[in-house]
């Protein structure tokens, strides 16, 4: 078996002119994670570095350069889920905070809960020591005239949503076989404030589970709520489908039913992995057996040795 | 022959070792419950009708952990969770944390019908609330006296672990699941959740696929029980992945508790209904208050194994 790290930097239609700085944040936390994994890390520690390297890339819709809401203002919502025990930890709708997967974290290692939200996780985070960053310093001129653009009258923020980087996420198998889940986003453009996506919700925007499986979804929150998209692909895996085959079905699944699109990464704990999507693109990379894979449109997947730069 | 699928309705009223005190207003309020949401669907209301009917009314019940009657959490104040389902479209709505709102379901079906959104949190479900001109109500209408009591009592014997939560926390979530004549299957899940719980704490109730989840293909399943548990499971979705394979909803549901219990230790309750009208009550908590209507006879219970009925017309 041979570990890897599994990372995307969200689903939908990138414009050509960030699509170089995706591509690069995705190989750059794949590569990030799996030193960790080589250096005989957790499952859990080399997903929360992914992810933290993604939150503090203003190129991604987490931490630093998330959307805004229709205020104006930046609301976080993460999860990180271990696949040994299934505990998990996540935040919905958390502010001034700049690596909101590790206080996902903190909630999963430090409380008996699973899930804390608003000002109560803000709280926690105070208590905890993490300290309060400024809304500013969370913002880009980029998601700035995303949202200004997105207060017309007649926007479509799915529509646009899709051309914006999504949610980031990281799937895991560690060298003692144990599977790990993270997953982080700004949540959709413009919307309500208090607006909760897929992410934190266990299943939803992640699941892992040592005897199945770890997913970390991205896409269209609402569309990947309505079918649980995450637990689904372990419920095909389950069944004895592929890491692929079960990513496509669900993918496939979500698209007739419920007219959503998405991505996903997969991983089992045997290290088969996947990266699959039905939106037009998804940053993705993969690192496993000192390889590293990465592509953003449909059928591509270039690989090099992991020691050589991009 | 009457040609129409079978309109059934079935309630909880929290899945814990309810004491004998309790016991009665439990029971009765879980059949008055199914009786309204019964009622609905009489008058040729819809599923999602007949659970959000079902569930205000447990809400306004102050023996229920929902709405009136909720815990507190640290601070002493309400927050309050809620989802609902609707299972011919997957369309859902839920809020989290909200306060001061008597019946959170309604809130959450307004999510649902009135937003592009699935759930709301804190004081964005608030706001929301407030657009709609949906009414708040002071916090010391929805705290009953023995509540305020216990959280005293709680909060002084301070408990840093939270391990052995079993059977020592309350959770009398309601719930309610439904399926109508047109076959269409809808559930919904209402609770103040854990007693002294951190402030902000969200647990499964509001979650969809862990506290409730309604697929006209395969059924509607509502939760109740220790929330951290029935998450790390996602139960709902669980549950309804046998029934998927063909299992019926009884042996669905037990296994499903069986498995949280021995993967994860936790233990609860969970509603089944399937869009045929095959229903079931299962749990593995002490007792747990449930009711149900079917072909106009009144089923309920609450130690393990009871199944009482009652013909119908008598509540009606």
């Amino acid at each position: 078996m041979f570990p890897v790290v599994v990372v995307h930097g969200g689903a939908g239609h990138i414009p050509k002119e960030r699509s170089e700085n995706s591509t690069s944040g995705v190989c750059s936390a794949a590569r990030a994670g799996y030193t960790i994994l080589q250096g005989g890390g957790s499952s859990m520690d080399a997903v929360v570095e992914a992810v933290t390297q993604l939150e503090n890339n203003p190129s991604f819709n987490a931490g630093c350069g998330s959307v805004l809401n229709v205020k104006g203002e930046v609301e976080m919502d993460a999860i990180v889920m271990d696949g040994k025990t299934l505990g998990s930890g996540a935040v919905s709708a958390v502010r001034n905070i700049a690596n909101p997967i590790q206080l996902a974290r903190l909630v999963m290692d430090k409380t008996g809960h699973a899930c804390l939200t608003a000002e109560g996780a803000n709280q926690f985070a105070r208590s905890m020591g993490v300290p309060e960053v400024p809304l500013e310093s969370l913002i880009t001129d980029y998601s700035r005239m995303r949202w200004k653009k997105n207060l017309a009258p007649d926007a479509n923020p799915v529509e646009c949503q899709m051309g914006k980087m999504g949610t980031v996420g990281a799937v895991a198998v560690d060298s003692e076989g144990n599977v790990a889940c993270a997953t982080s986003t700004g949540g959709m453009l413009n919307k309500m404030e208090g607006r909760v996506g897929d992410t934190p919700c266990i299943g939803c925007g992640g699941y892992a589970d040592n005897q199945v499986g770890a997913v970390s979804t991205t896409g269209h929150g609402e569309a990947i709520m309505k079918v649980i998209l995450a637990r689904l692909i372990l419920f095909h895996m389950e069944q004895g489908q592929s890491v692929e085959a079960a990513s496509d079905l669900a993918l496939a699944y979500m698209k007739s039913r419920v007219g959503g699109l998405g991505g996903v990464v997969t991983v089992d704990p045997q290290g088969q992995w996947a990266a699959r999507f039905s939106s037009l693109q998804m940053a993705w990379a993969a690192a496993q057996k000192d390889i590293l894979h990465y592509g953003l449109y449909t059928g591509e997947h270039f690989t090099q040795s992991i020691d050589d730069p991009l | 022959m009457n040609l129409k699928m079978s309109a059934v309705v079935v309630v909880h009223g929290g899945a814990w070792a309810i004491p004998d005190d309790l016991a009665k207003a439990s029971v009765d309020g879980v059949k008055v419950a199914s009786c309204e949401g019964f009622s609905v669907l009489r008058r040729g209301g819809s599923a999602l009708d007949a659970v959000e009917a079902a569930v205000r009314a447990l809400e306004e019940n102050t023996v229920f952990n929902a709405g009136h009657g909720a815990v507190l959490n640290a601070d002493g104040e309400v927050e309050l969770d809620a989802m609902i389902m609707d299972g011919r479209t997957l369309a859902s709505g839920a809020v989290s944390s909200v306060k001061n709102i008597a019946n959170p379901v309604s809130l959450a079906r307004a999510v649902m019908e009135k937003t592009t959104h699935i759930m709301l949190s804190s004081r964005g479900a608030n706001l929301f609330a407030e657009s709609i001109g949906m009414a708040t109500v002071p916090t010391d209408t929805l705290v009953t006296e023995y509540e305020r009591k216990e959280w005293e009592k709680h909060n002084n014997y301070l408990t840093g672990v939270m391990q052995d939560f079993n059977s020592q926390w309350t959770h009398d979530t309601v719930g309610a699941v439904s399926v109508d004549s047109a076959g269409n299957v809808a559930c919904a899940t209402s609770t103040g959740g854990i007693r002294n719980k951190m402030v902000g704490r969200v647990g499964d109730s509001p979650i969809i696929g862990s506290g409730g989840y309604a697929d006209n293909f395969s059924g509607a399943v509502s939760c109740t029980g220790h929330g951290e548990s029935i998450l790390k499971v996602t139960l709902a979705r669980l549950i309804l992945s046998h029934i998927e394979q063909g299992k019926s909803v009884a042996v669905s549901s037990q296994l499903s508790l069986q498995y949280m219990g021995e993967r994860v230790r936790g233990a609860g309750g969970a509603i089944v209904v399937s869009p045929s009208g095959q229903w079931a009550a299962t749990f593995t908590t002490e007792r747990m208050a449930w009711a149900a209507v079917d072909h106009d006879v009144l089923w309920y219970g609450l130690d393990p194994n009871e199944r009482s009925k009652e013909q119908l017309s008598q509540y009606i």
